[in-house]
């Protein structure tokens, strides 16, 4: 595993430890329903089962198609914020 | 894709399958608390299998092959492994073990690489749903809103009715005009408020009353027939005549044809209300505090009262019910200046304070400062063994999920009898956390900054209604502005009813204003 992996790794274990990683979850669920991210994928989803055929559309076709696209969506301040919450919680809990 | 499942999972049902997966959710998929199951652990000799603590949970949920958390973690449904689903790792385990199932512990989906896709097996699905609410529990997230799923019963009764109305953005089902039987616009103004209360509203037209009465006289089957007229889809007036007949029955003191005040005429109809839902619930009705009708669910609050004595400062608190707050106006015989210094509430609820008017949050304001109860008032403190003078001061409790604030207009004093009219602005969204009994503690121990918790959404009220008199004590009519969708308004005014804009409804006198909680929580 690369430095950068386990360095990930290492964050993510502090931040499950603690519970903090449901809460920013949870934050984070607000905040992309709050900004209209969630309706705007779903919209996008029911496109792409119209095009697939509701009866061929597998959870893998969709995940390929609004994977990319979920990404670029989501609006910088809510990077900023999650960004601002991790360095303030790791800032905070540092051994 | 199957909603049915699939025949691979038959391969998986054998022996004690269902604690394994259970197992699996509660470990790896939806944990509880650390504490929880920490203590769970400590407890000792417990058969039951115990979900890992999350310290361990972290260390232990990464792919078996390349040592990744992300990409999506599978688990295997027959052994013990843990791969990426991304880099095709739990993949490959599934071709060389022969291990058709796995367990997306993201979401708790299931896998099946048989047929290359996610199967909803009723059985598996079931046990997901209870442990991810078993998990909520103990997170203290609670319940959680989850689609209605209708039942067997429900699928036929809408076969057999197949009649449907459509709830579309402007329509305007629910708004009926109400004829006067002779100033009876006290009442129509009410009605119409009560009518576009959303969860009165709910509990009406899902039928949830249940009549033990056995008169004819239940005022509670009356709403509900009045909901089912409103609802209909007719547009021409109704004539409220069983209505009023009832509540001259039940409600004595506004009886006749004289122009009563509308709200005496509301707290009746709550009172009335209640009364006959408790017959529903079977409980005795002399037992107020054991009540659980959708009257007091809707609309009961708790006020805190504490009486302060200024000599030890001993605080004696009592807490009382309330349907509604009456507020004092400026221009009334009761001093409605100056204002206590501190709380931020006028600049929190964005009112104007354009040419100084007075704003609904300075009578709150008003309503929950310290009094100083004076001389000629003492009170027998419990701490000093003696009568001293003392403080009163009035906060929330508990807030209802509607509250509706009577701005006291009508002033009955000694001397005179008389209307005041002095405009009070109120706001569309109003946030009541400065004046909770909760705020009042934090402000005493120092804490002066509140910060506004992004979570903390529990005391935030939309405007819904407003219940205007024009006119004089003698002479004087009742109308209502409802809200019938986000941004529309419309005033009703007895048979007529016609658009109104926003401004209309923030520019008017406003006698009583209802408000209702915007997020609402699962018990």
């Amino acid at each position: 595993m690369s430095k950068d992996s386990k360095m990930r790794a290492t964050i993510n274990q502090k931040l499950t430890e603690m519970g903090e990683r449901e809460r920013l979850k949870e934050l984070l669920r607000a905040k992309l329903t709050e900004c209209g991210w969630r309706d705007q994928l779903k919209a996008h989803c029911k496109d792409v089962i119209k095009e697939k055929g509701l009866e061929h559309v597998t959870v893998e076709d969709l995940v390929v198609e609004i994977t990319p696209k979920g990404r670029v969506l989501v609006p910088d301040s809510v990077k900023k914020e999650l960004l601002q919450r991790i360095r303030a919680f790791l800032a905070q809990h540092a051994t | 894709m199957s909603p049915a499942g699939c025949p691979h999972v038959n391969g998986f049902k054998v022996d004690n399958w269902k604690q394994n997966l259970r197992v699996i959710y509660q470990c790896f998929v939806w944990s509880g608390s650390a504490e929880t199951r920490k203590r769970k652990k400590e407890e000792g000799g417990d058969p039951q299998p115990v979900a890992l603590s999350r310290p361990l949970q972290a260390k232990s949920c990464i792919c078996h092959m390349c040592g990744a958390h992300l990409n999506r973690l599978h688990s295997c449904l027959s052994c013990v492994f843990f791969g990426c689903f991304t880099k095709k790792h739990i993949h490959e385990h599934a071709k060389n073990k022969r291990h058709n199932l796995a367990i997306d512990l993201l979401y708790g989906g299931i896998y099946c690489f048989v047929c290359q896709d996610y199967i909803y097996d009723k059985d598996m699905e079931q046990i997901a749903k209870e442990e991810q609410r078993k998990a909520w529990k103990l997170q203290g997230v609670g319940e959680k809103y989850s689609t209605w799923e209708p039942t067997k019963r429900e699928l036929e009764l809408l076969r057999h009715n197949p009649k449907r109305r459509k709830i579309t953005t402007n329509c305007t089902i629910g708004l009926r005009g109400l004829i006067n039987l002779g100033n009876t616009c006290f009442m129509n103004c009410i009605v119409q408020a009560l009518t576009h209360t959303p969860l009165l509203r709910d509990f009406f037209l899902s039928d949830r009353h249940k009549c033990e009465m056995q008169s004819n006289s239940c005022l509670v089957c009356e709403m509900s027939q009045l909901f089912q007229e409103f609802y209909s889809g007719h547009r021409s007036p109704h004539i409220p005549f069983r209505l009023l007949h009832l509540v001259w029955t039940h409600a004595r003191h506004l009886a006749g044809y004289e122009q009563q005040d509308a709200h005496e005429f509301l707290i009746a109809a709550l009172d009335v209300l209640h009364r006959h839902c408790k017959d529903d619930n079977g409980k005795k009705a002399n037992n107020p505090n054991n009540c659980n009708c959708i009257i007091d669910q809707i609309f009961t609050g708790g006020l805190q009262s504490d009486v302060t004595c200024q000599v030890c400062h001993g605080v004696s608190t009592t807490i009382d019910p309330f349907w509604d707050i009456s507020l004092d106006l400026p221009g009334s015989s009761t001093p409605f200046w100056p204002l206590s210094p501190g709380g931020d509430g006028s600049t929190l609820n964005g009112e104007s304070h354009l040419s100084g008017a007075t704003t609904l949050t300075d009578c709150l304001r008003r309503f929950t400062r310290p009094e100083h109860l004076g001389s000629s008032a003492k009170i027998k403190c419990s701490g000093c063994h003696s009568y001293q003078e003392s403080t009163k001061q009035l906060t929330m409790k508990k807030l209802p999920i509607v509250a509706c604030f009577h701005l006291k207009r009508f002033e009955h004093s000694a001397k005179l009898r008389r209307k005041i009219p002095t405009y009070v602005s109120f706001p569309l969204e109003l946030d009541m956390t400065p004046f909770m009994a909760s705020s009042k503690e934090s402000r005493m121990n120092g804490q002066y900054q509140q910060s506004v918790d992004v979570f903390n959404n529990d005391n935030k009220y939309s405007l819904f209604a407003v219940v205007n008199h024009q006119g004089t004590l003698e002479s004087g009519h009742y109308t209502t502005f409802i809200r019938q969708h986000k941004d529309q308004w419309f005033k009703c005014d007895d048979a007529v009813i016609t658009k109104a804009s926003i401004k209309d409804v923030l520019d008017s006198e406003g006698y009583l204003l209802f408000y209702h909680k915007q997020f609402l929580e699962y018990e």
